[in-house]
Order: C-alpha cells, then structure tokens, then sequence
C-alpha cells in the first residue's frame, strides 16, 4: 500500500511540480507551428502572451510568426495586415526586454517585409534601418548566430547590387554555421536553430 | 525533479502519517481536478463576419489566463475553464475588431460572436475630395516622398514636383503654386500643422522661385486643391501639408558639389533625440558666365542657408524644433520696353524661420498636437531709383486636442492664433513714407470625424475666426463624406467655405476691407488597385468679396473695396501606373479649368493672365538596372494664358501660343554613396512664351509696341555630385535629389 501512495505521488509531483502552465503552453505552441499550424500556434503564443505580461518570448514569436508568414503571402491587403500585427507585438517584446539582439533582428526582418512588399516605395527608405539594426544586434551580440547571418545575409544583397566582391560576407556566413554547431540556446524557450537555413544561404550566394 | 527525488524527499521530511494522507489528497484532487473535468466549464459558440460568413483562425480566450482556442473551419470554438464567476472572453482575427465581452463564464455556451471589420484597416473608405497625399502609409499616395526629387522637371523643389499633379497650373516665370484659377497667395504652407509665412524665396518678374525648404526634410506631404479640413483657414484654394521625419535612420555626413553651389549636411543620433543640421551655399556666377541668359546680372543669384531639426522622443509623445535662416541677394537690369536702358533691380533678402511642435498622447483616448511658429523676413529692394524695404514678423500659436471615442468616432477641436506686424518704407528722390499694418487673427475649429462602416465615412466641421485688423467674425461649415462603391474604387464629395484676409501688398495701404470668400464645391472618383490609381476629379468654386482697387498697382491713395466676385469650374484627372511596365513608373496629370474673375483693377470679369484651360504633365521614371541609374523624364504641357492687347478693343482678350517643356534627368549610383546627378530641363530648347508687355505710349503710328516675355534662359543645366559618409556604409543621397 505504502509503495503505492509513493508512487502516486510521484506520478502526480511529475506532473504538477514538472511542467508549469507556461511551460505547457510554450511546448504546445511549438508543436502546432512545428504541425504547420502556424496560425494556431500564433494564436496561443498571444494568448500566453496577455497571461504573462513581462515575459518577452511569446509576443516575440507572435510577431517572428507574422513577419515569416508575411513573406509569402500573396494578397497584399494581408500582407499589410500581418505586418501590422507583428509591429504591435514587436513592440510589446520591445518594452519587456533591453539590448535583446533577438528583438532587433526581428525588426530588421520586419522592415525587410516592407521592401518585399513594395521595393520602390520602401527600399531606399528602409535599407539605411535595416543595416542599421543589424549592426546594433551585431554590437549587442556578436556571437548569436542569428545576428552573424542576418547581417551577412544583408550585406551580400547590397554587395551584389553594386558589384563588389561577397567573399568577406560569405565568410561571415560560414561563421555563423560554425556558430549554429555549438550554440546553447540562452534560456527556456529561446531562439535558437537556423543552421540549415544558413548552409541553404552558404550554397545560393557563395558557391558557384 | 523524478520519481527517486521523490520519494527520497517524502522519506526525507519523515512526516506522520496521517499528513502524508492529506498531502496525497490534496495532490490528488489538484491533479484530478484539472485532468478530469469536474468543475470545469464549457465556452462555446462560432465566430462569425457581420454577413454569417464563420471565420477560422480567430483567437478565443479569457483575458488573463491560458484558457482560450482557434476557431475551426466553421468558425467554431469549444474550450474548457476552470475559472469561475464574471470573466471577459476575447475574440480577435486580422483586419478585424477585437470582441470583447464580460459575462460568467457559465453563460458563455453556444455563443454567435459576429467580428465587426476594423475601419483601421486598408481596404476601409478614405475621404479623398480635394486631397493629393504623398506620404510612405497611405495607399491613397498619388506622390511618394522620394519623388520630389527624383522628377525631372522639379529640380529637387517640392513645390515643382507638385506641379505634375492635376488641379495646377504651370506659370513658368513665377515657380508658385496657382491651383484650380486660384491665384499663388491662395495657397497656404504648413510644416508639422504649424503656418509657414514666407514660404517662397522671393525674386523678380520672369525669374521662378522656389521652396526655401529642403525636401529631404520632409516624408510626408498632403497637398490639397479644395475642400479641406476646418484645421485650416485663411487659404481660399488650397493648403500644403508638410510633415517632418520623426526620426532619422543614423548618423551622417553629408556633401553636395553642384554646379551651382555646394552644401553639407550632418545628424547625429541619440537614444532617444536626434540632430540634423544643412547648409548651402548657392552662387549662378559661374553658370552665368559659361551659358549667360537674356538678363544683364550686375550681381547674379547668391544664397547662403542653413536649416537645423531637433527631435526629442518622450514616453508618449515627441517634440520638434526647426529652424532655418537664409540669405539671398542679386542685381541686374531687365530688358524692358518703356525704358531703352532696361530697368534696374536689386534685392536682399533675409530670412528666418523657427517652429516647435509637439506631438502626444494623454493617455489613451486623448490626443494633442500644439506648436507654435515665428517668421522675421527682411527684403531689401531697389527698383530703378525707387527704394522699398520691408520687414514682416509673424507668429502663429496653435493648440489641438483630439478625443478618440472609438476605432469609429473621433472629434478634434483646437485654437490658433496668427499675428503679423508688417513694415515698409519707400522712398526715392522725391517722397519718404513709412507705412504698415498690425494684425492679429483669432480661430477656433472643432471637426468630427465618423466612420460608419468601412463603405462610408463622413468628416464634419466648423471654423470660426475672428479678425483684429477688420473687426470681423467669419463662420465656415466644412463637410465631407467618401463611399466605396466596389472593392477598389470610392466616390466623395466636399463642400466647404473659405476665407482670407487680403495679402501684405493690400493690408499695408489698406484696413478697411473685410475678408475674401470662396466655397468649394467637389465630387470625387478614385479607383486604386495594386500599384494602379486613377482619380477624376469636378469642381466648382465660387469666388466673393474678392479686393478692387482703381489704379494700376495697389497704392497709398488708391480706392479699395471688397466688390471682386468670380468662380472657377473644370475637372481633373490623375493616372499612375507602376505595374504594366517593368521598372516604369509614370503619371499622367490633366486638368481643365474654366474660370473668370472681378479682382484687383479688372475692369470686367476676365480669365486672368494666371489661369488657362489645358494643363498636362506626364512624368516617368525608369530605373536599369545593370547601369545602376535612374532615368527620369517629364513633359509639360499648358494652353495660351491670357494678356491684353491694347490694340484691340477688350481686357485680357488674346492668348499666347500653348507652353511645352520637356525635361530629363539621370541619376547614377557610382557606389552606395556616391551619387552622379545630370538634368536638362526644356531639352528640345522649346521657345516659350509666358506673356507680353506693351508700351505705355503709343508709337507714332498709334500702335502700342511690344515685347514678348521669355524665359531668363530656355535651358538649364545641372550637374551635381552627392557623397553620403555613414558608418554601415549603406546610405546614399538618392533621396535628396
């Protein structure tokens, strides 16, 4: 009897002491944007989001959510919409968090979203921003791999419009690969990942 | 924390019994009430769209707790709580209002939630009669910022680049705004809502001017050609919105070698404020040596400038201070027919302009907008023997406050107040006077603006001023409403009343007139698709009170009256395009105006010499890609513009031959910052005419002779080279071409 109640009680120590509800809902959301739900996961992302209201993560993957899926999207009114939707809650995982070069090289991403969606019209009033914050995540971090090739990413695309030589920047992506193979990720729930992402770079812009 | 620890801890703390059992319930319960059900509540119900149409993907939860869902393909939700008692549910999706509703949560079953569409978003109607916006976030842009400076003909001045819009007309020798028969003074200029006096850089007869104001300063431009809103008085045609950048993108050096001069720019960028300051220096002296015009310059154009912007971001709001000074001076003598030695002309102009803004919200709902402005302009002019100088201070204070109640409902209200104390004094060998007027105007204003549903708006509003100088009060309804007839297209209309007091050049020998009035009558088409916008545009407006006087320039002596009347009436239509065409951008503009008007010493009503019927530009731009340039041109087109004949019977009775100009432009990115910019404007060498001028005599035959009035030069031609230095070594001054 007695090795039943402690294994009981172990069973259910497991599972209310182990997990929080943050940490429930974090993984749930993970698995339904990992499912190719992303809408889904976004929407419990915001809805732990307005439950924990100093933690920067969920709004942060809200608007990362709305900026990769604005990428794609073809109507443009959408396009607009999602934009918009990742600049407000860009803005909330701004005021919970300081000197975070996660958030700064999403909205470089951001404002890359609005040169995708209209290149005359924000191409020369946002590259100056975006190289901009690159080179501040670079300042606040410059051993996250996300930041070495966001950064690089974007020098390449300028260089190669003007014709200058890329090999300084294909370098930097390289290091950013090496970087991805040994990066911890720097707490629960933080990003991390994208060395696939960046070998796929490496390959288009630096091998013939 | 596993199951070993566990039971290591539990032996550890070597509780009784009995406490241990408690434990165990107590655990057990906490568990199974969250896994199994008892207890918890049911939230159901279906999302909709106000017509039925479900929506899938809506967010569904309680405010503040994890419990919530998306909502299925049939806009269905079903979620369980373990909340109790009075909770808020929320249901949000993109583009739309966010549902909000505070019940317990033992209601919440079955529920019909029918989203309201957000009238944010971008497919919502927009009061568009009479405005042109050039701004980077309004899809209503028929201008972008960046084109100020790069349109062929508009030579980097905004207000060249707005006369390829529709509702302008091209005076060439005068370089001002004339919209819709409205003459240049009916058109007033704002930077950051705050009056701007002395907008132009002044000249004389046959030479353009310009905008004394950089453009690269600004990034947002609403320029209006009737019907706007009650904010704004004492512009009887038409009123310019400057907005200034609220923040610059980093830190910068800037330098310009043109052929006309050069200038240096720097910003510096803080954490939360930021510095710019420019200057130029301008000198046509090397120009004019090399291709002379038909001018004789004992002194050619100088102009030295500096503007500087400070900006200050708060919490919950952001101040902007800007100032600019600016020194111009020439001299030289003019072909003229009643004097064989042409007439002498000098000028020296001073400058100085400052203005402070601040913008902000009180909290949520309460927004306000408060700034005020002071302008000290000095002219030095000498016409043959006659000396005038001038000196005008002005100031203008403005407060506004704007209530939101919703997304839908919005009214603002504010007070201003213009003051202006101007000076002059003329003498020549025989007479000194010293002459002038002080005065101040008062105005109230309050507008409400409703929107309806994303298919209908309407603004309503109202302004009253009050003049010191006349001891008048002046009432102006204004009102306007938009409705979206399809999916990218929207009908609006306008009506509106608008007064102003009398120009300098009349308050100063005379104040005892009263203020001229116009209505504005307009009924707009727009359709905007993707890249794509066409715009039509008809108007009436009627002209009253406009100022007479009996001799041939406003005098001392002269008889001043308010008996002008008149009206102005066409249409305007606007089309551009930078889809069909890869890498093309272009616009077509053409108006049409039929106005006549009893004004200033017009005998009768007459089409005055600044008005025609036809006006048409079209501007393109192409970028190549693989010559990293951008290729620009621009075409102008306006009919005859009218002059009297005395020779024949009649006032303002012939008309000149019709004016053509084509101009080019190319711009070459050597590197990310260094630029090569070319220009020619009227390159095919056009030979235009703005007008003629008579002979006060007649000749011995009884004829009047004449001289026909052509442009100072037929071309120009502009080199300049424009090098950023920044420190990501990305930014160029494309923009500020």
């Amino acid at each position: 009897m007695k090795k039943l109640i402690l294994i009981l009680i172990a069973i259910v120590s497991v599972n209310t002491f182990a997990q929080s509800k943050y940490q429930q809902g974090m993984e749930k959301a993970f698995e339904l944007w990992k499912a190719d739900k992303p809408w889904e996961a976004a929407n419990l992302f915001e809805r732990i989001a307005q439950a924990e209201n100093e933690n920067w993560l969920p709004p942060f993957y809200v608007a990362q959510i709305n900026v990769f899926s604005s990428f794609n999207e073809q109507d443009k009114e959408k396009m607009v919409a999602q934009m918009d939707k990742a600049r407000n809650f860009l803005n909330d995982a701004k005021a919970r968090t300081e000197n975070n070069a996660e958030v700064v090289v999403l909205e470089a991403q951001l404002l890359t979203a609005w040169v995708v969606y209209d290149g005359q019209q924000y191409g020369m009033k946002y590259s100056p921003k975006i190289a901009e914050l690159y080179q501040k995540a670079f300042e606040i971090d410059p051993e996250n791999p996300r930041v070495v090739l966001g950064k690089a990413q974007w020098d390449i695309g300028s260089a190669k419009f003007f014709n200058q030589p890329t090999d300084v920047y294909c370098d930097d992506i390289r290091k950013a690969i090496e970087l991805f193979g040994k990066e911890e990720p720097a707490g629960e729930f933080y990003p991390t990942g994208g060395g696939e992402y960046a070998e796929q770079v490496l390959q288009e812009n630096c091998e013939e | 924390m596993d199951i070993w620890d566990v039971k290591q801890s539990i032996k550890e703390m070597n509780l009784p019994k009995n406490t241990l059992a408690v434990l165990i319930i107590l655990t057990l319960f906490t568990c199974c009430f969250s896994h199994f059900g008892f207890a918890q509540t049911t939230i159901s119900g279906i999302v909709t769209e106000k017509n039925g149409t479900p929506i899938e993907g809506a967010n569904i939860y309680l405010d503040g707790t994890y419990d919530g869902i998306t909502s299925d393909v049939d806009g269905k939700f079903n979620f369980q709580t373990s909340e109790t008692g009075v909770q808020t549910l929320i249901a949000s999706y993109l583009s739309f209002e966010t549902f909000m509703m505070a019940a317990d949560v033992s209601q919440m079953n079955n529920l019909t939630i029918a989203l309201r569409e957000d009238v944010n978003s971008l497919d919502t109607v927009v009061i568009s009669a009479g405005t042109l916006e050039a701004s980077d976030n309004s899809k209503v842009s028929v201008l972008k910022p960046l084109d100020v400076v790069t349109t062929a003909s508009a030579l980097g001045d905004f207000v060249g680049a707005l006369q390829t819009l529709p509702g302008t007309t091209t005076v060439a020798e005068d370089g001002r705004l004339f919209v819709r028969g409205g003459d240049a003074g009916e058109t007033q200029i704002f930077i950051d809502g705050i009056r701007v006096f002395t907008p132009y850089t002044p000249t004389t007869n046959n030479i353009p001017t310009r905008g004394r104001y950089s453009p690269f300063l600004f990034d947002g431009i609403t320029f209006s050609t009737g019907g706007y809103s009650a904010e704004y008085g004492q512009a009887l045609s038409s009123v310019l919105l400057l907005n200034t950048i609220d923040e610059p993108d980093q830190d910068k050096t800037e330098i310009a070698l043109m052929t006309v001069g050069g200038g240096v720019g720097n910003t510096q960028k803080w954490e939360k404020s930021s510095l710019s300051f420019n200057t130029s220096y301008i000198n046509l002296a090397p120009y004019l040596a090399i291709y002379p015009d038909r001018n004789d310059w004992e002194k050619p154009f100088e102009a030295l400038a500096g503007e500087t912007v400070f900006r200050n971001q708060f919490e919950s709001g952001i101040l902007k201070v800007y100032a600019a000074f600016d020194s111009s001076n020439f001299e030289l003598t003019q072909e003229d027919i009643n004097f064989a030695e042409g007439l002498k002309f000098k000028l020296k102009n001073y400058n100085f302009y400052t203005n402070a803004s601040y913008t902000g919200y009180l909290n949520q709902s309460w927004r306000i907008e408060t700034g005020g402005s002071y302008t000290r302009a000095r002219n030095d002019v000498g016409i043959m023997t006659d000396d005038i100088d001038n000196t005008e201070n002005s100031a203008h204070f403005k407060l506004k406050f704007r209530k939101r109640f919703s997304n839908r409902v919005k009214l603002s209200f504010g007070a201003e107040q213009f003051l202006t104390d101007f000076v002059e004094e003329f003498s020549n060998q025989f007479v000194s006077e010293r002459y002038g007027f002080n005065n101040g105007i008062s105005a109230a204003f309050s507008e409400l603006d409703v929107v309806f549903s994303r298919k209908f708006a309407i603004k309503v509003g109202a302004r009253g001023e009050h003049s010191q100088l006349f001891d008048q009060f002046t009432f102006s309804p204004r009102t306007s409403l938009a409705y979206k007839t399809g999916k990218n297209s929207q009908l609006s209309v306008a009506y509106g009343d608008f007064y102003q007091q009398p120009m300098n050049d009349i308050l100063k020998f005379s104040n005892t007139l009263e203020a001229q009035k116009t209505q504005h009558y307009i009924l707009n088409y727009q359709y905007v698709a993707e890249n794509r916008i066409l715009r039509a545009e008809a108007y009436r407006k009627d002209y009253s009170s406009l100022v007479t006087y009996d001799d041939e320039f406003p005098f001392f002596d002269s008889n001043y009256a308010n008996n002008g009347e008149g009206y102005a009436q066409g249409f305007d239509l606007f089309w551009r395009d930078n889809k069909t065409i890869k890498n093309v951008d272009y616009w077509v503009s053409y108006s049409f105006l039929d106005t006549e008007r009893l004004y200033r010493n017009y005998p009768v009503e007459a089409t005055p010499s600044f008005a025609n019927k036809h006006n048409l530009s079209a501007v393109a731009k192409w970028w190549i890609e693989d010559w990293k340039s951008q290729i620009g041109f621009s075409h102008t087109f306006s009919s005859g513009r009218s002059y009297t004949n005395p020779n024949l019977p009649g006032f303002l009775q012939e008309r000149t031959k019709s004016f053509n100009s084509l101009s080019v432009n190319w711009a070459y990115l050597i590197s990310q910052q260094k630029i090569l910019y070319v220009s020619i404007n009227n390159v095919l060498g056009t030979k235009n005419i703005n007008g003629y001028q008579y002979a006060s005599m007649p000749d011995a035959n009884g004829n009047f002779d004449r001289r026909a009035l052509r442009p100072a030069a037929d071309q120009f031609f502009f080199v300049g080279f424009f090098w950023t230095i920044s420190e990501d070594r990305s930014d160029n001054q494309l923009d500020n071409l």
